[in-house]
């Protein structure tokens, strides 16, 4: 509970650098009663209810085997809940057809603690290959591709190859490729993990700059001070229940 | 589409030369099941016409006495013509019987040197529109009255007949368990093809599988994802079905005309229709087996 209370008192201008919460948006993420048990007597997850809507900037943090990353897979249903109801982006997972689910993540961009770029492909081939396997026309991609990874700072890195590049730099590759779609909604699974504390606050500036646009963002992380610099939503995660959600929240556990 | 149709040929092409001991392996196999496929239906064809040209010749003769009288001749001729059965009956008088035996004779000189006058009977030589009818035909003839009226033995009806009973169904029962023996072989290979294409496709995805996944991520769907695998199978079943064509057709051209020389007295031929047909199984079966192959690893080993 001193958790709270640290939020409330916290100094007036560090509420200043932050966002005013917008929790008044169209619903973006809703989770009703759900669980998931891998075994029968091991919950993953219990019980979990959660609102998140259009316009969010939203940490989920704990440990790991907290239930983050079923957190995260859940949502891009990669797996089913073994109870509740899910929604996201207007669409019921639990009923959504199997064959629908491509264009569920086509709604969803995804940013992975390892990157995931595709190390025989550029920046340029990389970002435009998540728009050339959903069929986008050549002409969107030359006009897209160039306009995203010049909103992520690498105009001049266009022709690297992911060896070629810093961490910070792939990551934002990757982060580029997650929003050349303009997707609603952008999930980022430690997005920071691989990084320095300088490069990880740029990515995070990055991921606030995207925020701004009106995509909901959702990280999970167990980076501490990002979490207390950025002083957003955190919805903390322990055994697979929620123990604390709050605006302007802090990372607040003793690791 | 028309971007998509290039990503997807591209993709294939590059996981063939990626792999391409493997899809070598592929393309032999379907070649080898392939090519024997082709050489069974040739085969087949060419059984087929010298059965066929056997059957033609399975007429039945039916032999006249002597002075039998023109009218009841033609009963005779008139009633088998009416009959269903029949497709055509032919006269021959005892002049064109000795001038046919001394034609097949031609070899042995001294057989037609002992001919005393013309010992041959005229004879009517029934074709019918089906050979397996042959026997039904028989029994109706030896009931006619019409038949024993102007038989060369009435006494003795089966022996004024002549028939070759015994060779069609001989070839009958032969041409059908080559048949068997056939579907038992192409049955097997295809089924070693669809295993080779089948690793090959496994192989493809397991190379590929970091690509499938950012894929999976990104939304792509399904259909996308496989294609460029179920082309791939293809396109090797493709490959070896060419190959597998213009061995035929080289062995067609090398083997037939000698063929034809040593069995002169069987009607031995395959025409342009047949190696055409011959042409279409074997790209249909081809791509069937490919995309079959194809098929089956992706459902096992790419889970969407």
């Amino acid at each position: 509970m001193s958790d709270i209370t640290d939020a409330t008192s916290a100094p007036p201008a560090a509420a200043a650098a932050a966002e005013t919460p917008a929790r008044t948006g169209p619903l973006m993420i809703g989770m009703r009663a759900v669980s998931k048990h891998y075994t029968p007597d091991a919950p993953a997850l219990s019980d979990v209810d959660v609102d998140i809507r259009a316009g969010e900037f939203v940490f989920i943090v704990g440990h790991s085997g907290s239930g983050k990353s079923t957190f995260i897979r859940l949502l891009l249903r990669e797996l089913l809940p073994t109870r509740g109801q899910i929604v996201v982006a207007g669409q019921d997972l639990v009923k959504l057809k199997n064959w629908k689910v491509p264009y569920l993540r086509r709604n969803i961009g995804c940013v992975f603690q390892d990157f995931k770029l595709l190390p025989n492909k550029t920046a340029f081939e990389n970002v435009a290959f998540a728009l050339e396997v959903i069929g986008k026309s050549k002409h969107v991609i030359r006009t897209q591709v160039p306009e995203v990874l010049r909103l992520v700072g690498l105009e001049d890195k266009i022709d690297s190859y992911p060896d070629e590049l810093s961490g910070g730099e792939q990551q934002r590759v990757s982060i580029a490729r997650a929003f050349v779609n303009r997707p609603p909604l952008l999930l980022c699974d430690e997005p920071t993990g691989n990084l320095d504390p300088q490069t990880s606050l740029g990515i995070m500036k990055l991921l606030e700059r995207i925020n701004k646009t009106g995509t909901t963002v959702l990280i999970a992380t167990h980076d501490r001070e990002m979490v207390d610099n950025m002083r957003r939503r955190v919805i903390a995660l322990e055994g697979g229940r929620i123990v604390r959600d709050q605006d302007r929240g802090v990372y607040g556990y003793v690791d | 589409m028309s971007i998509s149709v290039g990503y997807f040929v591209r993709e294939s092409v590059t996981n063939f030369r990626r792999n391409w001991v493997m899809s070598l392996g592929a393309v032999i196999t379907i070649y080898l099941s392939l090519l024997l496929v082709g050489i069974f239906i040739a085969t087949g064809f060419v059984v087929n016409n010298i059965v066929q040209s056997v059957e033609d010749k399975v007429t039945i003769q039916v032999f006249l006495k002597d002075g039998a009288a023109t009218s009841d001749v033609n009963a005779l001729q008139q009633w088998m013509l009416a009959d269903p059965l029949v497709k055509g009956v032919d006269y021959t008088s005892k002049e064109e019987a000795l001038k046919k035996f001394r034609e097949d004779m031609k070899q042995s000189p001294e057989i037609i040197d002992q001919l005393e006058g013309n010992p041959l009977p005229a004879s009517l030589d029934v074709t019918l529109k089906d050979p397996r009818s042959v026997e039904e035909m028989v029994a109706k003839i030896k009931r006619s009255e019409l038949f024993l009226k102007v038989a060369d033995r009435p006494d003795d009806p089966e022996d004024s007949l002549k028939y070759g009973q015994q060779i069609v169904n001989k070839l009958f029962a032969f041409t059908r368990v080559v048949r068997v023996i056939q579907v038992v072989f192409v049955v097997m290979l295809a089924v070693v093809s669809l295993i080779f294409i089948n690793n090959t496709i496994r192989l493809a995805i397991y190379a590929r599988r970091k690509e499938i996944g950012i894929m999976r991520l990104v939304g792509a769907s399904n259909w996308f994802i496989r294609t460029p695998f179920l082309l791939e199978g293809v396109m090797q079943a493709l490959i070896g079905a060419t190959l597998a064509i213009v061995s035929v057709v080289a062995l067609q051209a090398a083997i037939m005309p000698r063929l034809k020389d040593t069995l002169s007295f069987l009607a031995v031929s395959l025409s342009g229709t047949a190696m055409a047909q011959i042409a279409l199984v074997l790209v249909l079966g081809g791509m069937l087996i490919g995309a079959a192959g194809s098929w089956l690893a992706m459902s096992r080993y790419l889970k969407v």
